[in-house]
């Protein structure tokens, strides 16, 4: 991969250049000592040692809401929308990009979500080498702590003012030497990312899961009657907060409204989630997962195995979002695969 | 022919008609479809002519008992209107109380000449067809339903609780933050705005359906809130759904 050595006091001009054309999202303090991604404006601080955006960045390509058809009841006609501004997410980390890359796949299979589609190619991604490692994060230990592709650029600090800057797309490469030309990495300075990256993956190795990540869909296999699942569930608060900030649940309910004259009217997405009691509430009251446990364990089996069958990969990237979002402790997909994978153990 | 819609409260603060006034423009748009035959928050003059009745308030005296079950027998449809009506709201505080206790507070030395009794939402003593929440409902959410209605369409009101919406609006969860909130059982629709606004959610929609009230309480303990704080706040707006009459 190309790369470039870039200053701290080079950055500046860049962002101010990129701002022209995008909105630019970095990462920032916000109250309580978290982070999250905010726009880019002047006197805004980055923060290059974030742990954990608090909010997850699926929100730039699939927002809460979205509008996708409008219509006229009296011409009986109907148009799509599409609203896709282009934006820059500067500092993702790599696990983000893999809930990212997740998301496309999974957008881009069977027929396409023309809506995230537009979203996805107006974006820019800039990756950024973590620095810390959230409290509740297990991603390193789940494959996500390394990324080859789905950036544009991918930025790591080595040293208190210097990046090395890798290049990912060709878009990216333009953006960066939009302000001027910039030296290329010496073999120093890429020897300077990989003990920076290195040394991230032994930081995030204090919070793992116990085994190798690639059996958690055959341990699924066996757990279907655990108890474990009835015991956790009953302190759901089917509150959906897990399926919510989870980078990689892309679940939605359609809703239409229509305008003060009865006329015309717009059809819209909403964010949903299998938490929720309602979510597979089907006509004539039928609820095919109308109990908490059903509602629980089918979450898990969604992020360890479901997914995996159908892409190959876990529906978890390990970002630690769900276990620090739900209000009765109950949503931690480590512990949960941990105890699951500790009883099995046993069994044999 | 279009439909006839008459107001009316009870125990309340007129609050929720006010939001409907507050809507201006967009009420007047919704206005065309329909006939108002009694709105004391915008017009003079009644009828008792009616086919939606929308009711205010909470039922706190036995004669109240009358006239909701005459508003009742003449509306084909019946929306309660705001938190008093759909689950008792804050009226509710008082049946914690002795009465000889809260006719003084209210009334001082005069108290014994008041009938008041025990505050119950209106489903207490009528059926109501729809429950617009909230204290104050959200202008929004009723400009909404009444057009569902127009339309035909069962109205869209969320069963889930007020997380959802605060997790779309990017709040930071105020129990992340040390604080404690009844977003978790509390039914969603109005966006969360109370802890987006910086504050945290007292309940005032009501409890979700299917709300696990157990699950949130013992959340409530182990996050350091003790069992008179916690029993306070459920208290507040919950008071007929936490202990019912
Ligand atoms: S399941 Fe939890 S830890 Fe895993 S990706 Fe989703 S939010 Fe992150
Ligand atoms: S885990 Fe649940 S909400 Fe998330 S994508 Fe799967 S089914 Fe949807
Ligand atoms: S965040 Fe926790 S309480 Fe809420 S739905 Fe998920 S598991 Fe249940
Ligand atoms: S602040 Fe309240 S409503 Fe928001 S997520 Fe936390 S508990 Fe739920
Ligand atoms: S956040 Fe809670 S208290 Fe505030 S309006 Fe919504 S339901 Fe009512």
């Amino acid at each position: 991969m190309t790369a470039y050595t870039v200053y701290l006091e080079q950055l500046h001009a860049m962002l101010a250049a990129w701002s022209k054309e995008h909105q630019v999202y970095v990462p920032t303090a916000v109250e309580g000592g978290y982070f999250d991604f905010k726009p880019w404006r002047e006197g805004v601080e980055i923060a290059f040692d974030y742990d954990l955006a608090y909010n997850t960045l699926k929100r730039y390509f699939l927002p809460p809401k979205e509008d996708l058809v409008v219509f006229d009841l009296a011409a009986k006609t109907a148009e799509m929308v599409f609203d896709a501004p282009k934006q820059l997410l500067f500092g993702v980390h790599p696990y983000d990009i893999r809930g990212i890359n997740q998301l496309d796949q999974i957008m881009e299979t069977g027929a396409p979500d023309q809506y995230y589609l537009h979203r996805r190619d107006a974006t820019v991604v800039f990756g950024l080498t973590p620095m810390r490692v959230a409290e509740t994060a297990f991603w390193s230990s789940m494959g996500a702590g390394e990324v080859d592709r789905g950036f544009d650029l991918f930025w790591t600090k080595t040293g208190p003012s210097t990046f090395l800057v890798e290049v990912g797309s060709m878009r990216g490469e333009k953006m960066l030497l939009a302000a001027g030309e910039l030296t290329p990495a010496s073999a120093g300075a890429r020897e300077a990312a990989r003990k920076a990256h290195l040394k991230i993956m032994e930081m995030g190795r204090s919070n793992a899961l116990n085994f190798d990540w690639k059996q958690v869909p055959r341990l699924l296999d066996k757990c279907w009657n655990s108890p474990l699942w009835q015991k956790k569930a009953e302190l759901c608060l089917a509150c959906g907060s897990c399926n919510l900030v989870c980078p990689t649940c892309y679940c939605f309910d359609i809703r239409e409204e229509a305008d003060e004259l009865l006329q015309k009217g717009v059809r819209f997405r909403e964010w949903d989630g299998c938490m929720l009691t309602s979510f597979a509430l089907v006509a004539g009251e039928h609820n095919f997962r109308a109990k908490a446990l059903e509602r629980y364990r089918h979450r898990y089996m969604r992020k360890g195995k479901y997914i995996y069958d159908r892409y190959g990969e876990l529906g978890c990237i390990g970002c630690g979002r769900c276990v620090r979002a739900c209000t009765t402790n109950i949503a931690n997909p480590r512990e949960v695969f941990n105890t699951l994978w500790e009883a099995s153990q046993h069994e044999d | 022919m279009k439909p006839k819609i008459a107001f009316f409260d009870f125990a309340g603060c007129e609050g929720d008609q006010l939001q409907v006034a507050n809507l201006e423009e967009k009420l007047l748009d919704i206005l065309s479809h329909v006939e108002v035959v009694s709105f004391r928050e915008v017009m003079t003059g009644h009828s008792d002519d009616y086919d939606i009745a929308f009711v205010e308030g909470s039922i706190t005296r036995p004669e109240d008992e009358a006239r909701i079950k005459d508003i009742r027998s003449k509306a084909k449809y019946l929306v309660a209107l705001g938190a008093c009506a759909t689950i008792g709201g804050v009226n509710c505080i008082k049946n914690f109380m002795s009465p000889d206790v809260y006719k003084e507070r209210v009334y001082g030395t005069s108290g014994r000449w008041y009938s008041t009794y025990a505050a119950r939402p209106l489903k207490k003593v009528v059926k109501v067809d729809a429950e617009l929440h909230g204290c104050p409902i959200d202008r929004s959410e009723f400009a909404r339903v009444v057009k569902e209605l127009l339309l035909g369409r069962q109205p869209w009101i969320p069963d889930y609780p007020v997380c959802v919406e605060c997790k779309k609006a990017g709040n930071i969860c105020r129990y992340d933050l040390g604080r404690i909130c009844l977003g978790t059982i509390t039914r969603a629709g109005c966006g969360a705005c109370c802890v987006t606004e910086g504050a945290h959610c007292w309940g005032c929609r009501g409890v979700a359906p299917k709300a696990n009230l157990d699950a949130a309480r013992e959340a409530m303990n182990k996050n350091g809130f003790d069992h008179k704080t916690v029993r306070d706040l459920l208290r507040f707006f919950l008071g007929d759904t936490y202990a019912p009459l």
